[in-house]
């Protein structure tokens, strides 16, 4: 696992990743096409309900240090420049690819 | 503007692709990426998309041209967002610098979709683009200080030229003396 930018984060950003990485695992795993809308919507209201209570508490401190460690280095106005320019609120359209001309 | 953009497939199925996204770093051969920090991160309860911005240090050799011109460091951060969509079976991760943005911006997309036979294609676009309108502005500038510059040693090789001019006419008039 990569280290946090700021050495005193690292700790709290490695049992992050790890209870991500642990929950993410199992998150993938397929849907049986059968399933109604409301039984998909159901259950990734389950999935995301048992990430925040799984990881939820270390994220929360985690944040509190990586917040202050952004503004401390000056990262905060180009990243505020760059959320203003591409929010990217919803997953991009597929990628075209540029024509020659 | 320039582009850049490549696709291949991995030989390993989607979701084995998709865990091994947040296990990428750190790495030998991308020993360039020094940090990954989590700034946000969202499940949507409705769709199941999980959307993840990230902050990426990079530390890479930069041209010293570069380095004096744009008063840039070794150090350059990322900011990278990703959706991954368990129900379409789609991961898309646009990255963009943070560091010397004033002057260009690269623009990077890539997009993990499952292929046949339990691969997964991946295909990476990437647009590099100087802000014109800045190299408008200082190229403007620097024309400006140029015709200044101009004008004036224009101005002061008149005055100069008119000084020897007189004191040749001053010499011929004594010399009829």
């Amino acid at each position: 696992m990569a280290d946090s930018l700021s050495p005193e984060c690292t700790p709290l950003k490695k049992t992050y990743d790890s209870c991500f990485n642990a929950w993410f695992e199992g998150y993938l795993e397929p849907v049986a096409s059968s399933t109604t809308d409301a039984q998909r919507i159901a259950h990734y209201q389950q999935k995301a309900k048992e990430f925040e209570d799984k990881c939820g508490k270390v994220y929360a401190e985690y944040q509190s240090c990586i917040q202050s460690a952004v503004k401390q280095k000056g990262i905060e106005p180009l990243l505020q420049q760059a959320r203003e320019e591409h929010p990217l609120l919803a997953p991009p359209p597929p990628a075209v690819h540029p024509s020659k001309d | 503007m320039h582009f850049f953009s490549q696709s291949y497939d991995y030989e390993h199925p989607w979701s084995h692709v998709v865990i091994g996204m947040w296990h990428k770093y750190p790495n030998p051969k991308c020993s360039h990426v020094i940090s990954i920090d989590v700034l946000d991160r969202t499940v949507d309860p409705k769709t199941g998309i999980i959307r993840t911005e990230r902050i990426l240090n990079c530390k890479q050799k930069t041209p010293g041209w570069i380095v004096k011109l744009f008063g840039g460091s070794e150090d350059a951060f990322v900011r990278e967002i990703s959706f991954v969509d368990p129900t379409t079976q789609s991961a898309t991760i646009t990255s963009v610098n943070l560091s010397l943005s004033q002057f260009a911006t690269c623009f990077e997309r890539i997009q993990y979709s499952p292929a046949p036979d339990n691969r997964t294609s991946f295909t990476q676009t990437a647009e590099i683009q100087a802000r014109m309108a800045l190299w408008r502005s200082a190229a403007d500038g620097l024309e400006k200080w140029l015709v200044q510059r101009f004008e004036q040693n224009a101005h002061l090789g008149k005055l100069g030229f008119t000084d020897v001019l007189r004191a040749l006419e001053e010499r011929q008039t004594a010399a009829t003396m």
